[in-house]
């Protein structure tokens, strides 16, 4: 009879699972270990399985992809990567097009770590973006050079002013609808991108794509090019089981996990555990 | 000596974090489940993470309220409800996985009772391997238990693995082995 067999990864996973007397993760190296080595200051995400990938956190003013289908935890991942910041004092905005705010935070209260004073405190900042527009007297469906320096220009003033240090947009795809031309989109990344990164700010773009993984032609593949990082959530069908995915395929600045991991949605945050590979395999589970 | 009693002595001899392989014969399933849940977990003062993959939790919490064992520190994580399309009711400390074949969604279950009881020493109890077996294959059962073991391990967890010695097969005896720190054979000190 053959011996079980144990991929490299998932020995190495459990071989440095360590945790905290709280139970979350220990993060793997501190961050004056990591000045005396050279290596990028981390912003910790705060979901611990994310940070474990990322050895660490994401590496600060990188500007992330987070890229998936519907349903797949996209917007619980980014609203628990600033909520968590929020409760270490890093401030944090979320800037939605997709849903009101009222409607997002109704999402966001069941969660355990979450405190409304954080919104008081105004440590957490929620802004839908058709009300920027209006402000910044943006109307055109399709925006021109000048409307996409003036969105720039306007969020990055939100984000000097309120000294943000998390910031979200949900989502980069409708935004790169009203801009249609891959120029522009490669144009307003480039901005965006530049703007957030010399302020200090860390900040994950939301960007849909469609179940059949195909991303309507809006520009993911510029995005992913420009962008810092990429992580990539899915849905995975295995024998008739649909499991959430996640898997960073893209980090600059640190090294990190390229395997696929399996992801919970909790009142607790964002779990993840490694995907089994004896499941990935022909007749394998 | 009673199965129960024995049970709960032979784990209190363990070191903490310790994995054992329980194997067990059917008609002593119910007083193994009174000698971890009511003897063993009570005096250590462990809450219990109980996996079900043999029965409906709603089973078992039955039995447990006929034996009297108070459920305040025991939850469970139910793999088999869902897939018998049985009653949409549960049990507020029981949560549901689709299947048993979502093994990663078994250890996403415990680990989100883990946290939610942070800073209590734990006891997870996986009922059974052999059940498991019958909705996965061994190359995949023996990733999980690797991973799902070692984690718990580091956690300082007891683990506890039920295997029903009338169903066991040579390649569950392996996987037992390569796990777990013990192996338990119930009713050993009588038969010799």
């Amino acid at each position: 009879m053959a011996a079980p067999v144990f991929s490299l990864p998932i020995l190495v996973a459990v071989i440095s699972y360590r945790t905290r007397r709280d139970g979350r993760a220990e993060l793997e190296m501190p961050a004056k270990e990591r000045e005396i080595l050279g290596e990028r200051e981390r912003c910790p995400t705060g979901i611990d399985g994310l940070d474990h990938i990322l050895n660490g956190g994401i590496p600060r003013g990188n500007t992330v992809l987070v890229t998936g289908s519907v349903g797949t935890g996209k917007t619980s991942i980014c609203v628990e990567f600033l909520v968590r910041g929020a409760v270490t004092g890093e401030t944090s905005l979320y800037l939605s097009v997709t849903e009101p705010t009222a409607k997002l935070l109704k999402n966001v209260i069941p969660f355990d770590f979450f405190d409304e004073r954080l919104l008081k405190q105004g440590k957490l900042h929620f802004i839908d973006l058709p009300v920027l527009y209006e402000k910044l007297g943006i109307e055109n469906v399709e925006f021109d050079v000048g409307e996409i320096k003036l969105l720039v220009d306007g969020i990055a003033e939100i984000v000097e002013e309120r000294t943000i240090k998390r910031f979200v947009l949900d989502s980069m795809t409708s935004v790169s609808y009203r801009l249609k031309d891959p120029e522009k989109i490669r144009e307003f990344l480039l901005r965006l991108a530049t703007a957030l990164s010399a302020k200090g700010c860390t900040s994950l773009l939301v960007s849909e794509v469609s179940t059949s993984g195909e991303n309507d032609g809006h520009g993911g593949g510029i995005e992913e090019a420009i962008a810092d990082g990429v992580i990539v959530t899915g849905n995975l069908e295995r024998r008739g089981d649909l499991l959430r995915t996640l898997q960073v395929v893209k980090m600059r600045g640190t090294s990190h996990s390229r395997a696929k991991y399996v992801l919970d949605l909790t009142t607790g945050g964002v779990l993840l555990v490694p995907l089994l590979k004896g499941g990935s395999i022909p007749g394998g589970g | 000596m009673t199965v129960a009693t024995e049970i709960s002595e032979r784990l209190l001899e363990l070191p903490e974090a310790s994995s054992v392989a329980l194997r067990l014969r059917t008609d002593q399933y119910f007083d193994a489940i009174q000698g971890m849940l009511d003897l063993f977990a009570s005096k250590k003062d462990l809450d219990v993470i109980y996996v079900t993959s043999t029965v409906p939790s709603q089973s078992i919490i039955n039995a447990l309220e006929v034996l009297e064992i108070p459920l305040d520190h025991i939850w469970f994580v139910d793999c088999i409800s869902q897939i018998m399309m049985s009653s949409s009711k549960r049990h507020p400390h029981s949560i549901g996985v689709e299947s048993p074949t979502m093994l990663e969604n078994i250890m996403l279950k415990v680990e989100f009772l883990m946290r939610k009881r942070a800073g209590r020493k734990a006891l997870i109890v996986l009922d059974s391997i052999n059940s498991l077996a019958i909705h996965n294959n061994t190359k995949i059962l023996s990733e999980f238990l690797h991973i799902l073991v070692n984690n718990l391990r580091a956690r300082e967890a007891y683990t506890v693995i039920f295997s029903m010695q009338e169903y066991e097969s040579d390649e569950i005896r392996n996987m037992l082995v390569l796990v777990s720190d013990e192996t338990i054979e119930l009713g050993e000190e009588a038969a010799a």
